[in-house]
Formats: C-alpha cells, sequence, structure tokens
C-alpha cells in the first residue's frame, strides 16, 4: 500500500450503488455512440451495395468509344478495371420474348452488374449464363451443363454450353428482353476482326485516385461519357456530395445527442459524489493533502470507472448489434445486406467510440474535481453531515407549485435554493427528452423517406398477360371481347395461399382529366412550380384542367388503402352504393427554385364534394365528363408510386368504372373494366416457393401469360425496413435508459443529500407523509420543467434535422408529436417514480437519527 | 524557542454591515513543547485562531510563522505539504474516512507524501493508542472514545511539532475524555511536540502548561501554570 490513490477505488466500492450506475451509463453511452457510428456506416455500406447492386460498380464509361480507347485505358495508370461489353442481336423465343446475348470481357463481369444465381459465370466463349426467368424458354429447354443456340451479337448463331444462371431483373421481365453473358473471345474488343456488334466500355479507377478531381480528364475521351453517379455520389466522389454531408450532418447530431446526455449522466455522478464528501476533501486538506492531489483523486474515480464501462460498452455495443443480427437470421431472415452488416466492423469507430466516451468522461468529470479540490479545509471542522449551506434564492414569481399546500411551497423553494444543482438536474432531464424526440422524429422520417412507401413493396409476384392481338385490323374489336385473366374463383384460391398476404388484381384504366373549380385548385402549386393548367369554362364555371390518374381498386386493395385514409371511407360497399371514389390530392413536383421535389396539395377538395372527370377531347364538352362523389381523401397513394408529380389520383370501384367508362369512346378503352393481371404480396417471412410452384402453373394456363418474379429483390427490401426498424427501437430503448438512468440518479441523490434536513422537518413536526407529498412535487416539477425545455429544444433540434433531411428530398415538417407526448409522459413518470425509492428507504429508518452527530 | 508566532493576527467575515470581526490582533508566541489550552465563549474565535495556525484558512491581516517559517506566503500546495508534515489536526467529530480502516486512517498522511510509514512507530503509536485490536476495523465499527483515538493516531502519524485539537473531548464521555487527555499530555512528553488545545472542559484548562482565553476575538488572558476554575 503504497500512495493515497487507492482511495478512489474505496470510495467507489463504498457507494456502489452510484458506482454502477455511473458504469451503467458509461456502457450505455458507448455502446449506443459505437453501435450508432457501425449502423451509420453500415447504412451507407448498404445503400452503396445496393446501388453496386442494381448498377455494378464501374465509375465511368463510354457508350460509343472509338477504337482505340480501350487500349488508352487499358494502359492509364489511373484505371484499374476496364470493361467492356458488346451487344447485338437478340434470339427471338416464342411470341414474345427474347434473349440477347452480351460478349462481356472478365473486368465486365466484376465491374458491371451481373449476378450469378446458381452455376458459374462464363469462363469462356462457349459458355454462357442467362437470366432464371428465360432458361426454361431456351430452345430445347436446356439444364445447366446442357448445350444451347443461341444469336451471338454479330447476329450468327452460336452454340453456348449453358454455365450459370442469373439473377432475374424486373425490367427484363416487364420489357420480355432477356440477359444472357458469356465471355467475349477477343482480348481487344475493338480491335477484333469481327466487330460487328455495339462495344460499350466501363472502367473504374485504381485505389487511391481522387476520382472526382480525374473525371474531368476522361470525360474528354469520348462521348457520350457516362458516370455511375449514385454510386459515385455514395463513395461520396461526385460533385454533388450532399447525401453524404446529409448523413454525417444527422449521425453527428445524434452521437453529439448522446455524448451530451452522456457527460450529464457522469457530471451527475461525480457532482453528488462530490457534495456528499465535501466534509472528507476538507479533511484531506486539513491532514496536508494538496488540491492537485485531491482532484486526482476524482479523476481517478472516473479513470476507474472508464476503464469498466468503456471495454463494455464497446463489447455490448458490438455484441447487442452482433447479436440482433444473429437472432433475426436464426429468425429466417436471410438477406444479402445481413452479411454486410455483419461484416462492417470498422476500427476507426471504435477508436472514435473510445476516444469521444474518454472526452466527455473526463469532460464531466473536471468540474467536480476542480470542485473538490477547491474545498476549503476549513469544512472539515463543520459539523457533520451539516444540513447543506446554500445561497438560497427567493422567487420572484409565486410557483404553480404553491397550490399544494404548504408542502407544495416548500417543494417550490427546494427547487430553486440551489441553482448549479436546479440547473444540472433539469439539464439532465431536457437532454434525454430532447434526445428522445429528434431520435424518434429522425427514425420515422427516415422511415418514411426510405422504406414501405406504398404496399408495392410487398408484391413479390406478378402475373401479366401480354395482349398482342387487342385490337384487330380494323381497330373494332369490342371492348368485351377482352375477358379477365383469372376468374375471380382463382384470384380467391391465390389470396388464400399459405403465406400469400393479398393478391391484388390489376387493372387498366383510360388516361382523363379533371375539371377542378379555380376555386378548389391550391395557387401554391402554380406559383411554385411555375406550371400552368388549361384554363376552361365548364357550364358556366371558371376552371382548370388538371390530369387524372385513374384507378379501379378491388376490395383487397381498398382495404391497404384504409391506412392512408386522412378523411371520409374506403369501404368497398360505401364507394360501390353512392359511385365514390377516394382521391389523392398531395403531389410531389419537383419545384424548379428550391431543386428539389416538394410536397404540396394540388387541390383543396373535401369529403363529400364532387369531382368532375372529362374523357373527351374537348374540356367543355358536357357529354364526356363524368360526374363521382368524393368518398374518401388518401395522404398517399396505396400503390405503385406514392406521390404524382402534377396529377390528381383517383380511385374508384368496379362498378363505378365501369360507369365512368361509358362517357368513353369504346375504341379507347379495349380492356373495359377486365382484370389485366394479378398482383401477389406475400407475408413477412413466408417461403416463396411453394407460391411461386403455384403461380408458375396459373400463368402457364394464360395465352401470353408469363409469371414477374421480384420475389428476392422485394425480400431483401422489405427485410431490411423490419431489420432498420428493430435496431432503431433498440436505440431508443437505450435512449429512455440513459435518460431515466440520469433522471433518477439526479433526483434520488437530491433527496438523499438532505436525509438529515428531513430528520430536522420531522423532528419539528412534518408527517412521513407530507415530506412524501413535497419530494413528489419536487420530481414531478422537476419532470414539467425539463418536459417543457426538452420538448422546445427538441422540437427545434428536430427542425434542424429536417432541415438537413430536406436537403435530399421534399417533406413537409410534421410537429413531432408522437415523440413529445412519449417523452414528456416519460419525463413526469421518471420524475414521479424516481423520488419513490428513496423515501420508502427513508420512511423505514429512523430520520431523527440523521439529526445526531455522526462521523 | 518559539514554536509558533503570530503577529497582529486578524479574520474577519462578510463585507459592510454583516461585517464579523472573528479575531482581532493576536499577538502570541508559543514555545516548542508547551501544551497550551485556548478557553472563551462560544463564538470568541477560538476555532478560528486554531485555523489560522493550522494554515486552514487564511488571515485577513497579520502572519502566522510556524518554526520560523511565514505560513501565509507559502503557496497553497506548499501550506499542504507544510501541513501534512508539521501540524496534526484532531477535530471534535473525528473526521475519519469512512472508507478506510483504522490503520489506514492513521497512516493517510505518509501516503499522501507516497511515503512508506515507519512501521516500527505507527505500530508503536497504534499500541500506545490500544487500537491494536481493531487495527482492520472501519471507522463505523468503533465507539466515539476509539474513533477519537484513531484521530489522535493519525495527527500523530507524521510526528508533527505541533497538534491542534478543536474540542477533542467535547463528544465523549468523562472516562473517554480523560484517557484522549492523557494521550495528548504522552505525546507532549513523549515526542516533545506543542499541543494546543480548544475547550470547554475546564479539567483540561486546568492541567494545561497555559491558558489562553479569548473574548470577542482578542486575547485577554494569557495565563501560565495553570488554571484554576
Amino acid at each position: 500500500m503504497k500512495g493515497y490513490g487507492f482511495l478512489a477505488g474505496r470510495y467507489l466500492k463504498q457507494q456502489r450503488r452510484r458506482s454502477i450506475l455511473t458504469v451503467l451509463g458509461i456502457l450505455m453511452s458507448v455502446a449506443l455512440i459505437s453501435a450508432l457510428g457501425t449502423m451509420g456506416q453500415a447504412l451507407k455500406d448498404n445503400v452503396l451495395l445496393q446501388q453496386i447492386d442494381e448498377n455494378g460498380s464501374f465509375h465511368f464509361g463510354y457508350s460509343k468509344p472509338a477504337p482505340d480507347l480501350y487500349r488508352k485505358l487499358e494502359d492509364s495508370a489511373l484505371i484499374d478495371k476496364v470493361g467492356a461489353v458488346r451487344t447485338g442481336a437478340g434470339t427471338p423465343l416464342g411470341p414474345n420474348d427474347t434473349v440477347f446475348v452480351q460478349e462481356v470481357n472478365e473486368d465486365a463481369l466484376e465491374i458491371m452488374p451481373i449476378h450469378l444465381a446458381s452455376g458459374s459465370l462464363p469462363g469462356s466463349p462457349d459458355e454462357v449464363a442467362a437470366e432464371e426467368w428465360i432458361v426454361p424458354r431456351l430452345p430445347g429447354k436446356p439444364k445447366l451443363g446442357d448445350e444451347v443456340t443461341l444469336t451471338a451479337p454479330n447476329g450468327k448463331p452460336h452454340a453456348y454450353r449453358l454455365v450459370g444462371i442469373l439473377r432475374n431483373d424486373r425490367s427484363s421481365q416487364i420489357s420480355r428482353s432477356a440477359k444472357a453473358v458469356t465471355l467475349m473471345a477477343d482480348a481487344d474488343p475493338a480491335r477484333s476482326e469481327d466487330a460487328s456488334g455495339h462495344v460499350q466500355l466501363f472502367a473504374t479507377f485504381k485505389k487511391g485516385v481522387d476520382i472526382s478531381s480525374r473525371l474531368a480528364e476522361f470525360a474528354k475521351l469520348g462521348d457520350p461519357f457516362i458516370t455511375n453517379g449514385r454510386v459515385l455520389a455514395l463513395m461520396g466522389e461526385s460533385q454533388d456530395n450532399g447525401l453524404n454531408r446529409t448523413l454525417n450532418v444527422i449521425f453527428g447530431t445524434l452521437v453529439g445527442l448522446v455524448v451530451l446526455s452522456t457527460i450529464a449522466v457522469i457530471y451527475n455522478a461525480f457532482h453528488i459524489s462530490v457534495l456528499e464528501r465535501i466534509r472528507q476533501f476538507g479533511l484531506l486538506r486539513t491532514i496536508g493533502a494538496t488540491p492537485r492531489q485531491i482532484r486526482n483523486l476524482v479523476l481517478r474515480e472516473a479513470t476507474m470507472l472508464a476503464l469498466i464501462g468503456i471495454p463494455l460498452g464497446l463489447a455490448i455495443g458490438w455484441g447487442g448489434l452482433w447479436l440482433t443480427l444473429w437472432l433475426m437470421i436464426q429468425g429466417g431472415f436471410r438477406i444479402l445486406q445481413m452479411d454486410d452488416f455483419r461484416l462492417t466492423f470498422h476500427w476507426w469507430i471504435m477508436g472514435l467510440s473510445v476516444g469521444v466516451s474518454i472526452a466527455s468522461i473526463y469532460l464531466a468529470a473536471w468540474l467536480p474535481a476542480r470542485k473538490a479540490s477547491r474545498v476549503s479545509p476549513v469544512e472539515a471542522t463543520k459539523g457533520a453531515g451539516s444540513i447543506v449551506r446554500e445561497s438560497y434564492r427567493r422567487l420572484r414569481i409565486p410557483s404553480l407549485l404553491g397550490l399544494l399546500g404548504v408542502e407544495g411551497r416548500m417543494a417550490a423553494n427546494n427547487i430553486r435554493r440551489n441553482r448549479t444543482k436546479f440547473r444540472i438536474t433539469t439539464f439532465s432531464i431536457v437532454i434525454s427528452v430532447m434526445l428522445f424526440i429528434v431520435f424518434h422524429y429522425f427514425t420515422q422520417q427516415a422511415f418514411d423517406m426510405t422504406v414501405d412507401r406504398t404496399e408495392n413493396d410487398k408484391i413479390a409476384f406478378t402475373i401479366a398477360q401480354t395482349i398482342v392481338k387487342v385490337r384487330s385490323e380494323d381497330g373494332k374489336t369490342p371492348a368485351d371481347r377482352v375477358s379477365d385473366i383469372v376468374s375471380p374463383g382463382t384470384m380467391d384460391r391465390i389470396a388464400k395461399l399459405p403465406g400469400v398476404d393479398a393478391a391484388y388484381g390489376r387493372y387498366e384504366m383510360p388516361s382523363s382529366t379533371a375539371i377542378v373549380p379555380e376555386s378548389v385548385v391550391n395557387p401554391d402549386f402554380s406559383r411554385k412550380m411555375k406550371f400552368h393548367f388549361t384554363e376552361v369554362n365548364f357550364q358556366g364555371t371558371q376552371a382548370q384542367q388538371i390530369s387524372a390518374v385513374l384507378q379501379l381498386y378491388d376490395e383487397a386493395r381498398l382495404a391497404k388503402a384504409e391506412q392512408w385514409l386522412e378523411s371520409g371511407t374506403a369501404d368497398p360497399a360505401e364507394l360501390a352504393a353512392e359511385d365514390g371514389v377516394l382521391i389523392v390530392q398531395t403531389v410531389k413536383p419537383y419545384n424548379p427554385d428550391s431543386k428539389k421535389r416538394e410536397l404540396l396539395p394540388l387541390t383543396r377538395y373535401k369529403v363529400g364534394d364532387r369531382l368532375t372527370l372529362q374523357f373527351g377531347e374537348s374540356a367543355s364538352e358536357p357529354s364526356t365528363a363524368r360526374q363521382v362523389k368524393i368518398a374518401g381523401i388518401l395522404s398517399q397513394s396505396p400503390f405503385d408510386s406514392a406521390y404524382q408529380p402534377d396529377a390528381l389520383y383517383v380511385i374508384g370501384t368496379k362498378s363505378t368504372m365501369a360507369k365512368l367508362l361509358q362517357a368513353v369512346p369504346a375504341e379507347k378503352r379495349p380492356m373495359g373494366t377486365a382484370l389485366m393481371g394479378v398482383d401477389v404480396a406475400l407475408k413477412d417471412g413466408a417461403d416463396a416457393q411453394p407460391v411461386r410452384e403455384v403461380l408458375e402453373q396459373i400463368a402457364a394456363d394464360i395465352p401470353g401469360g408469363q409469371l414477374i418474379n421480384v420475389v428476392d429483390r422485394q425480400k431483401e427490401e422489405r427485410q431490411f425496413a423490419v431489420q432498420m426498424k428493430i435496431f432503431v427501437y433498440g436505440f431508443l430503448a437505450i435512449i429512455g435508459l440513459i435518460g431515466s438512468l440520469n433522471i433518477v440518479n439526479t433526483v434520488q441523490t437530491n433527496l438523499l443529500l438532505r436525509r438529515r434536513e428531513f430528520g430536522l422537518l420531522q423532528a419539528v413536526g412534518m408527517t412521513m407523509g407530507q415530506i412524501r407529498k413535497m419530494a413528489t412535487a419536487e420530481g414531478v416539477w422537476f419532470g414539467v420543467i425539463g418536459g417543457f425545455w426538452g420538448l422546445l429544444l427538441g422540437t427545434a433540434l428536430s427542425w434542424f434535422l429536417f432541415s438537413q433531411l430536406s436537403r435530399v428530398q421534399g417533406i413537409p415538417f410534421d410537429f413531432p408529436w408522437s415523440g413529445a407526448a412519449i417523452a414528456s409522459a416519460y419525463a413526469l413518470g421518471v420524475g414521479l417514480l424516481s423520488v419513490q425509492g428513496p423515501l420508502r428507504r427513508m420512511a423505514k429508518a429512523n430520520l431523527i437519527e440523521e439529526l445526531r452527530e455522526d462521523a | 524557542m518559539n514554536v509558533i508566532e503570530t503577529e497582529n493576527l486578524s479574520k474577519s467575515y462578510g463585507k459592510g454591515s454583516t461585517k464579523v470581526d472573528a479575531l482581532k490582533d493576536v499577538t502570541l508566541s508559543i514555545g516548542q513543547g508547551e501544551f497550551v489550552a485556548v478557553v472563551g465563549a462560544s463564538g470568541s474565535g477560538k476555532s478560528t485562531l486554531l485555523h489560522m495556525l493550522g494554515g486552514l484558512d487564511r488571515p485577513t491581516s497579520g502572519r502566522v510563522m510556524i518554526d520560523g517559517e511565514n505560513l501565509y506566503e507559502l503557496k497553497e500546495k506548499e501550506r499542504a505539504v507544510f501541513r501534512r508534515r508539521k501540524i496534526g489536526f484532531i477535530f471534535q467529530s473525528y473526521n475519519l474516512i469512512p472508507v478506510l480502516s483504522v490503520e489506514e486512517n492513521i497512516r493517510l498522511p505518509l501516503l499522501l507524501d507516497h511515503r512508506e510509514p515507519d512501521k516500527a512507530y505507527v505500530n508503536d503509536l497504534i499500541r500506545t493508542l490500544g487500537l491494536d485490536e481493531r487495527r482492520k476495523h472501519l471507522p463505523s465499527e468503533l465507539s466515539g472514545g476509539q474513533q477519537q483515538r484513531v484521530a489522535i493516531g493519525r495527527a500523530l502519524a507524521y510526528r508533527p511539532a505541533i497538534v491542534l485539537a478543536d474540542e477533542p473531548t467535547g463528544n465523549l464521555d468523562t472516562a473517554n475524555g480523560r484517557e484522549v487527555l492523557e494521550l495528548l499530555k504522552l505525546a507532549v512528553r513523549r515526542f516533545h511536540q506543542t499541543v494546543i488545545v480548544i475547550t470547554h472542559d475546564m479539567n483540561i484548562a486546568s492541567e494545561a502548561d497555559r491558558v489562553l482565553r479569548l473574548q470577542d476575538g482578542r486575547l485577554i488572558a494569557d495565563t501560565r501554570g495553570g488554571m484554576r476554575p
């Protein structure tokens, strides 16, 4: 035993409860900071990977390169990979489908979006890999390893061996032109003797090259010059670095808030523990401890807590993330992104978390340590555990607490008696409330922006039919010739398949315009967007002609529309009964001034208003116009893209639409209200395979029918969303915990420090009930004050985050009501509950005892 | 030889109308090995004088010389080290560190100096104080008399030249008070230390070599050879 340093450990051990609380605070903060950093980075990595997945990892390319360009790029010291893709003639398969073989070089296999589903990538010019959906339609229905003859890009037939199956791409399924790749035979695509077909070049820079500054010199080498804009933007290499900066600002703000609350927790804990030991520090001073020694003693305590809390926090932050991921994988989530989340372990994030935590711990402990070092030795000679002498400030404005009688008045005085303590307690609550509101707001916004925008995201399969012969040569094919793609019974059967969430019908509706009276059009729209609708005079009313997107919704679709209903009803029976429609009048046009898409109402219809739809060429012609009643207003479109740029979205039932279609000349409504396709949405975590088999069967029975399969992509996207939700709510829970820890710590010690005082109050006749009332009033009042400021600052900070977010995408600012409500209730609750523990303990102990002189 | 000398020592608290003169122009000198009692009514400035002599608080004016060194010309840190090595304090409320054992409390001043304590001396001290059985006990496990003996042990651990005691027997019953007094006297004899005791107890005062009486911050009597009640 040498030196006085061991005292620090003894003190921590003695105040075990507070030490544990403080370590917990540090631990959770470190966990949160490191997890937040990891998640932020993972999110960024993920978005980048997703973009690379969709667009390939190339940095730039040339769609019409000069013959010598390939050599030039190959020889450039800055360039890593040069991918060449030769496209050309396709092989028609059946009446509708075509497969295009692309010849690519080895670099292109790496940097272009070519994704193997099974088998292997082509290793020679005689091997081919084709998209999954086209494989069964290839001539001879080849299996992996079988020979298949396809048209090469040069237009000549070539016998390939099928070695791989590529992942399906939605656009290729819709356009019915499948992709197949083979290896390019010639080393230099431009010099090939057999140069027929069209060659494109794509290249990546070497690692370490400053891409944004070098891009310009490569742009001069060929025209048109292509850049992989979104990938470059995410790499932080594009001129427009907005997304990166926004992500940094947002995560920076969140980490900053967590750091602030860490500081508050630690400052609180140390401040109180120093206040409690003033006399002991005084004593140490009388026996000759220097101020520096005492300061070091306190800082040493901080060091010990940091040494325990930080490594544990890192372990728990990382372990928590890992565990969550693991649990999700166990729970049947198996997606591409998951693996990436698992892999992103960044030392710099861990290092930075440690650095930030250490800095905030010392920052927080510094002031209490200084206070301890400045304790006058005379303090030691004062009576033991004296009723703390404080500079009492009389309240100028009588507090509301005065209404609670004498206990309330005392509580009001107690709250104000020590300005520092008042400030630090309020500060803790404010930070916690603020953190909660901001985090809650931010995550909600982030969701709205990135995930689950419409029900379309859940659609995994689409059964569609290519209508080739709808119109006969004379253009007289009657509309009623087109029949439903499947029977209602089949629809029902699909909807009831295990794992299927819903089966939605797809219908084709003719285009239409809405004749909107002048007074109903939102004037802001034209003013902001510098866009004017055609003025018309319709039956004596001055009106504007606005595009209307008509949609026929079956019951399954209407059921989903319910969740976006702002007013009115989406009940299919009611809609059908009164020929009512649902409208989406919120649009998201591009604002040329702010250079971003902005959300605003296009019209100001209310439920019950009548909407005039014009189906004819002439806007003012009454015979082709129809009126419908607006039965409900939706905040966004439930399917397809959530908002139109400048059109009304009008949803009606089959019967309503059938009536409307009578206004349309027969040749313009060839499909009528016939069922044109089926969209099938799966339940979360459902096994797609059996559903797919049934649907393939159904599709095979339909002439020209095909099954568009996006289950993999859809599953990945959806699970990513669920995953984000789990993380975010995990974060919110931890933040709530840190906050409560802070409040509990402050309020409780505020009371425990005054045990003697409570003893005195009992001695002069205050009952325990009165003391309880007084202390509870104090706790609640702290909650009220802290909640008030937290609300104010939290909203302000939310607004700041909003302004950052809206750089990326125009969104309206929603006041964070839900977060505010939760946070306020939580502040009050914690304030109320935190005083109960110490009060119970005090009620058990004989407080009068406290009055006696003790060591 | 004088260990302590003060010159026009004054201390006042507050300002203006609330100004209180706790000590006014106190000049005195105390020799080595003297056992001095300071008496006076409550608020007469006894404790303030003791604080000034121990370098705990700054005087408003005047100076304090200990072993020829002006205490208040030293820097805060030097004064702390000086206090650690030259002065031992004993308080009415024993003021022990609750998280340290008896032995650790006694050795604390040495530990602050990062010094390995003179084991034989510390053991001797602990035995003399009758705390041999209680070495490993925490203050909360001791009686009042025992706690005060620990405090005395701590004050003597560094073999300081001066021991300052502020009503050391105030919280003790007669028997324990007697014992503490005997220990202090023993210290004077055995280690040739200077002991200054503030007391209300006329028995203690009567056994002192010298009694200083304070009234309203002024030294009004300085009696040698003890004092009769």
